[in-house]
């Protein structure tokens, strides 16, 4: 990736991948929408400004991972690799239809360019680790990037891989939490509060950068960096991001726009 | 069967530069040469069962051939969604070695048993499961395990388990016969093979002749095996360090259920409820009622 970052090209970028995570959650009627908005930005700023892949290569042993350990922000990644081209975006037409691939979570392979399969929290970073050693151990210079939940930092595994991450320098590894704030039933303030965020992560031994996560200009530099730690990006955000009525509402966690609902969400992201 | 097992790694990983070695701080002196010698390729990675398993499946996922390696309760069902997810459903190079198989870790108590992890491991698609009777054997299924491939897991003892002799050569899918002989067939799995013996040898003296099967490998069971027997045999027998439910007697008994014709057929296993004592693993065995000589006796019981 070149260093200058195109943030009009971005904008664009992220605003068709909204308009297609909008229009499969509608016409499907499920599933999870607030958090495949909120996570739109990290991913348009992960495929169009720092990963180093080749679309029409997905597999080449050399490139850059990206695991989407939020697997019930999928729609997001499907609607990303489309726009990045790692296959035509018709292909999601058959989200939501009986028989398809595509499921409501991450499934490795379901569609070109997904590495793992993800949707029970807490699993992505232990993947992420170990790719990362592999990859270190190769000296082939792949980064890989783990796009994590923040409600999904309550499962205790997350906290073990930390541990191991910081304890082998696995500098290679940069998580990315998408810091919506909030889970299936409410904020995650009031369920089990993760807070405070960055110094946990500074005390397990990882670098940590806190950005606004729908603001490219912070995201990618953010994200390229390459030091000697691992790396936690907290990337804040809001859930629904684009959306004027789902935005900040946990309600829209899970849900699809009816009718109505849809045109107006179309037409806020024109 | 732990140092036979963790040689086949060892020497794996000096033909193989895909092997790595992952200990969940379980091993103590014979992972050592493999530490000293694969740098970059052994971690003892802790206590962190979960993450263990999820790492070896990211390693794997990137063209390494993966060995875990702790206590069977702990490197089973802890992580029991990364095995299913990140090792079963990505269908990826890892195998599971669990010490301990049974009651094998007898006068540590309940949560170093091992009793349930055949019934649990068995449901997952693509995992194979491997559990071998004594040091020779274990040596001959881990090279066999090593070549196949993952997912597998495959149930050791602690250590001390007799080596006797086998009169066939172990492949993984395949039941070895132990002894042979004509009357009933006894097939038991893992270290509590040498009970079977034991067994088939009182009946020996009352002239009633006893095959002893091993069933190394429960999962692909060998069903052309069962419903051989099921054919020319008066009844079929299952011995297991397991609970009752879901095991080896389980798998046997799925095959022979859904046969037009069978023959009598009992399973034991451990019953279906905690041990409240402790003791060594002979034991905790006769305590249970899998021990030689009680299975004996209700074999004659059963056949009268």
């Amino acid at each position: 990736m070149t260093d200058a970052i195109d943030t009009k090209a971005l904008i664009a970028h992220a605003k068709n991948i909204r308009r297609t995570i909008v229009e499969m959650i509608y016409r499907a009627k499920c599933s999870h929408i607030g958090c495949s908005l909120s996570a739109a930005d990290i991913l348009t700023a992960l495929y169009f400004g720092v990963l180093r892949l080749d679309p029409l290569n997905p597999n080449d042993p050399n490139r850059d991972r990206l695991i989407m350990s939020k697997g019930h922000g999928v729609a997001a990644l499907y609607a990303t690799l489309a726009e990045r081209g790692f296959f035509a975006r018709d292909e999601l037409d058959l989200y939501g239809t009986d028989g398809t691939r595509l499921a409501n979570h991450v499934v490795r392979n379901a569609l070109p360019g997904m590495e793992t399969s993800n949707g029970s929290g807490g699993h992505g970073l232990s993947l992420g680790i170990g790719m990362a050693i592999a990859v270190r151990n190769a000296g082939n210079g792949a980064r890989v990037f783990v796009v994590s939940g923040d409600g999904e930092l309550e499962e205790g595994s997350v906290w073990e891989a930390l541990l191991f991450g910081s304890h082998h320098q696995l500098a290679n590894v940069t998580m990315v939490v998408d810091q919506n704030g909030m889970q299936s039933e409410g904020s995650t303030e009031t369920i089990v509060d993760i807070e405070p965020l960055a110094d946990k992560f500074h005390a397990f031994g990882w670098d940590v950068a806190v950005i606004n996560g729908h603001d490219f200009t912070q995201l990618i530099p953010a994200m390229r960096v390459s030091g000697s730690r691992p790396r936690v990006v907290i990337a804040k955000t809001t859930k629904g991001k684009g959306v004027s009525y789902m935005e900040n509402k946990w309600q829209w966690h899970n849900g699809s726009p009816n009718d109505e609902q849809y045109k107006i969400a179309m037409e806020e992201l024109l | 069967m732990r140092f036979e097992v963790v040689k086949a790694i060892y020497q794996a990983g000096l033909e193989d530069k895909r092997v790595c070695f992952i200990s969940g701080d379980y091993g103590h002196a014979n992972t050592e040469e493999f530490k000293r010698d694969f740098p970059g390729r052994y971690f003892n990675a802790g206590m962190s069962e979960q993450n263990i398993i999820g790492m070896a499946a990211g390693l794997a996922l990137s063209g390494m051939k993966v060995f875990v390696y702790s206590i069977v309760p702990f490197i089973t069902l802890r992580c029991l969604e990364q095995i299913k997810i990140d090792v079963c459903h990505h269908n990826v190079d890892v195998t599971i070695i669990g010490g301990g198989g049974g009651f094998a870790y007898a006068n540590a108590g309940v949560t170093h048993y091992a009793i349930e992890d055949i019934a649990v491991l068995r449901a997952l698609p693509n995992m194979k499961i491997i559990s071998p009777s004594n040091p020779t054997e274990a040596r001959l299924l881990m090279q066999a395990v090593i070549k196949a491939g993952g997912p597998a897991y495959v149930r050791i003892g602690r250590g001390k388990e007799p080596d006797f002799e086998l009169e066939y050569k172990p492949e993984i899918g395949k039941a070895g016969i132990v002894r042979s002989g004509d009357d009933i067939t006894l097939i038991a799995s893992g270290a509590i093979v040498a009970e079977a013996i034991r067994v088939r040898d009182m009946f020996k003296e009352q002239g009633i002749s006893v095959e002893v099967a091993n069933m190394h490998t429960i999962k692909p069971l060998d069903g052309d095996f069962i419903r051989a027997r099921a054919g020319t045999r008066r009844a079929i027998f299952t011995l297991e360090e397991h609970n009752i439910i879901g095991g080896l007697g389980g798998a046997v008994a799925e095959v022979l259920a859904e046969l037009p014709q069978r023959p009598l057929f009992k399973r034991f296993g451990v019953p279906d409820r905690w041990p409240d004592v402790v003791g060594s693993q002979q034991y905790l065995r006769d305590a249970v009622g899998i021990g030689a000589r009680e299975v004996a006796e209700k074999i004659r019981d059963f056949l009268r």
